[in-house]
Formats: structure tokens, C-alpha cells, sequence
């Protein structure tokens, strides 16, 4: 990965690391890699962007502990979700096209095609 | 626009402004004791699982997917609260007036439902300020828990209050603030910012037969899957005062979506899927010296609905109906309490 991906990611996860911390000290390095089942100096290590992001589970488990969204934070250290890939894998080429379709729509047309919760009578 | 993401409901006003967006999930959590005392916050154990309703059309009483909206599993005598976050990382959080009612029951007021906000009294929650919502508001700085409970049974909020078990569930209506009144609270954020800047750097299928015993066979089917909800155990929580005025919301881009409570034991007979566990006791939890949780706010509170307040708890409701013994009432000891801060996550770690 090049290193401007890695310093990325490192900053956004201490960052919103740090925010919390203010707040709630349960958030201190030592804590949180404690609870996503890291060594602190390992985390300590990503934050700096001294090495590649964690695995897809470890990246989740950081997002679920510091509230972020799994897959802004995969995408974020170069990665895609397991479970996008096989919804890719199974119809690659309607989803490539899709894709290259939305690329530069704006968010408010992409989630006009997204499914949402439907109203009734009540 | 409401999505489901993640068992969570995430609100989103695009057409008003980016930001306009939160998330909702529904967390479970321990019944607290209807002993008479006033319980400090349990923990968020887990979202519930919520699903489109329609893709169980063939497995659903046909009234349940007239209202559109979702569905979600409960034991009966579950507790649950309301978490609502931002989908936002930091600052920047986008305001927004929340309806959340029971059986159609206003669950700030008591009052039934109605569509547009009041203001006296206030029967709305005010998005981000109020982090969740544990239950029924009852007295200032106090709530009754969410606990589900059979309909049919005048358990229920709902059947205490109408003498009827038609909808049971819960409803939910969100109205962002308005855009030009967004735009002047984000300037005087920055504002903010900017002087303490180092503060904020960061069912069948048509088996012939009369129509009455088929609505009679729905009906009872209903009865049976359907769960609403109704007060249990005494809390400590405040339901905030709104600080804007009711002009600065939004009213004519409301979000609105209906929550059907399904019975969790027909959960796998609806949706295919394993039953979702069985509920960690209060006892347990106490037994275990975990962590309860404390959240004050130097903010206006409002005050408790007289209405509310009327309706019978579980304590008093739960044996009448010919519902089986449970023990409702034993006091547990709480254990180490954490006091939470501006930014308050009470949701427990998987």
C-alpha cells in the first residue's frame, strides 16, 4: 500500500480514537486494543502508519468499538468487505456496470436506487 | 428516507441537506426490577434484528404488511431501549424532532397519535441531545422501561389507555430541522469552535371459507404473534426540553415507519432464521458485578406525563392477565456504576 493509505487510515483511527478518549477513558490505546484482541504497540504502530492496516475482522471490530462505519473505514485502509465481494462475485458484470454508472452521481441520486423501509396505512 | 443497514433504521433528508441523518437500532437490554425503586441505565447488549416486512408477506397476518415498515423479534417480558446515533463521526450532527409512540400511544405524553409536533406539551424528542429512549415518560428525570408484553391482555399501554389491541408495535416519525435554521446553528458552532478551539479539534392462501372465519383466524393469529409494549421498572433518565422553536423543524419532510414486534418464539416459523437468544436476566447481570450506567445532562428537563403515569406497571398487570409467574418485582443490587460523558455509549462490547 503506499504510504499516504497508510498515514490515512492511522490518522482517522487515532483521530476518532482520541475524540472519544476525551470523553471516556475507556478509549485509551491500551483499552481498545485490548478489546479488538491487538497489542497495544501493534495499534499504537497503525495509528502512525508505520505498518498495513489490520485484517477485514480486526478493521470491523476497531470500527464496531469506536462507532465508525465498517465499510468507510475498510475502504479507508484499501479494503473492500468480504460480503461485497461476493455480492460482486456472483454478478460481476451488472455490478461493474452499476458501479461505473454511479461513479459520479451525487449521493442523493445513489440512494434513490437504494431499497427503502416502505410506509403503509397506519 | 428510512433504510435498514446494519439492524439500525438510518433517517435521511438528502433533499434537505447532507448531513441530515441518524441512526436508530433497538438495543436489548436486562428488565430491571418493578420493585418501586429507580434504577440507574443497564447496558445495550446487542441490536435486535430488524426486517423489511414485506419479504415475509406469505408468513405475516396480511394487516401487519398493510402498515408497511419492519419487523423485529421479542420475548415476552423483554426490555429494550432506543439508541439513536449520528451517522456523522464528531461535530456537525444534524438536529431532528422524533415521535416515538406504542400501540399508537405517544410514549412522551401519553397522548394518541397525532402527526405534527406539539409544543405544550412537548411530545417529541430532540435528536442529537437525547442520546436514547428506555421507556415511557412518567415523571421528570424518570421513565418506566420498555418491557413487551402479550396483546389482548390490557398489559399494554395501548389497551390500558384505548381499552383496544389493534396495533401494538411501535411508531416512529422524524422531521429534520430546517435548512436555513441548520445553516445559522452550524455558523454558530463554528463560532463556538473557533473561540475553544483546542476543546473541539476533532399468512393462508385463500383456503375457501367464510370471510368471518377467516378474519377471525387472522385476528387470533395476530393476537398470538403480536407483541406491544407496556411499563415496567422505574429509571433514571431526562427527556430533554426542546431548545429551538417548533417553527425551526422541518414538518414537510418527515420520515415515519412502523416497528411490528413479533413474538421471538415465531421468529424462525416467520423468517427462516434461528431464534434469537434468550434474554441475559437482571440478576445475572447483577450477580456478575457488571457495569450499570449513569447520564446527566445540565439541560431542561421535561416533566413527566400525568397520563402515563396512570398506567398501570407490569408489577400490577403481569399475574392479572393469567400470564405465566415471572418474578417481576425482586430487587437486584447494582453493581459499579459508570458515570458517561458528553459523547455517552452505553453499548456493551460483543
Amino acid at each position: 500500500l503506499q504510504p499516504k493509505v497508510l498515514t490515512l487510515f492511522g490518522n482517522h483511527v487515532r483521530h476518532a480514537r482520541e475524540a472519544r478518549l476525551q470523553a471516556d477513558r475507556r478509549y485509551s490505546l491500551r483499552q481498545v486494543a485490548q478489546r479488538i484482541g491487538v497489542e497495544p504497540a501493534y495499534l499504537s504502530k497503525v495509528e502512525r502508519g508505520e505498518v498495513a492496516p489490520p485484517s477485514e475482522e480486526t478493521i470491523c471490530r476497531l470500527a464496531d468499538d469506536l462507532g465508525e462505519d465498517r465499510d468507510a473505514l475498510l475502504a479507508l485502509g484499501g479494503k473492500v468487505s468480504s460480503d461485497l465481494r461476493e455480492i460482486i462475485r456472483a454478478r460481476p458484470k451488472l455490478f461493474a456496470e452499476l458501479l461505473r454508472e454511479l461513479k459520479a452521481a451525487p449521493d442523493d441520486a445513489v440512494l434513490r436506487i437504494v431499497r427503502q423501509v416502505r410506509d403503509g396505512d397506519w | 428516507m428510512i433504510t435498514l443497514e446494519d439492524d439500525a433504521l438510518v433517517f435521511r433528508c438528502p433533499e434537505i441537506h447532507p448531513k441530515a441523518q441518524f441512526s436508530l437500532s433497538f438495543q436489548r437490554t436486562l428488565r430491571i426490577p418493578d420493585d418501586g425503586r429507580d434504577y440507574p441505565l443497564p447496558p445495550g447488549l446487542g441490536r435486535f434484528s430488524l426486517r423489511h416486512i414485506e419479504d415475509y408477506a406469505k408468513r405475516v397476518p396480511e394487516r401487519w404488511l398493510r402498515r408497511g415498515g419492519i419487523i423485529l423479534p421479542m420475548f415476552q417480558a423483554e426490555a429494550m431501549w432506543l439508541s439513536f446515533g449520528s451517522c456523522l463521526s464528531f461535530d456537525g450532527e444534524y438536529p431532528f424532532a422524533l415521535k416515538v409512540a406504542t400501540g399508537k400511544i405517544n410514549a412522551v405524553t401519553g397522548a394518541p397519535w397525532s402527526q405534527p409536533l406539539c409544543r405544550d406539551p412537548q411530545d417529541y424528542l430532540v435528536l442529537p441531545e437525547q442520546p436514547w429512549l428506555d421507556g415511557y415518560s412518567v415523571e421528570k428525570g424518570i421513565i418506566r422501561q420498555f418491557v413487551a408484553a402479550p396483546m389482548g391482555r390490557r398489559i399494554t399501554v395501548e389497551e390500558q389507555l384505548t381499552g383496544e389491541a389493534e396495533w401494538g408495535g411501535i411508531q416512529l416519525l422524524a422531521y429534520p430541522m430546517k435548512r436555513e435554521r441548520f445553516d445559522r446553528l452550524e455558523a454558530e458552532r463554528r463560532k463556538i469552535a473557533a473561540e475553544f478551539s483546542d476543546l473541539f479539534a476533532f399468512e393462508s392462501d385463500g383456503e375457501p371459507g367464510d370471510a368471518f372465519i377467516a378474519t377471525l383466524r387472522e385476528t387470533v393469529l395476530e393476537m398470538r404473534c403480536s407483541l406491544g409494549l407496556a411499563p415496567g421498572g422505574r429509571m433514571h433518565q431526562q427527556i430533554f426540553e426542546d431548545e429551538f422553536n417548533v417553527e425551526d423543524w422541518d414538518q414537510e419532510h418527515g420520515s415515519r415507519c412502523f416497528v411490528t414486534i413479533a413474538n421471538s418464539a415465531d421468529w424462525t416459523s416467520i423468517t427462516g432464521e434461528a431464534m434469537p437468544s434468550k434474554p441475559v436476566t437482571a440478576r445475572d447481570y447483577a450477580a456478575a458485578g457488571l457495569h450499570w450506567y449513569d447520564y446527566y445532562a445540565e439541560a431542561p428537563a421535561l416533566d413527566g406525563s400525568t397520563v402515563l403515569q396512570g398506567v398501570k406497571s407490569i408489577a400490577n398487570t403481569w399475574g392479572d392477565a393469567g400470564q405465566d409467574a415471572l418474578d417481576l418485582v425482586t430487587s437486584v443490587a447494582v453493581g459499579p456504576i459508570v458515570q458517561l460523558g458528553a459523547r455517552p455509549v452505553r453499548e456493551m462490547q460483543d
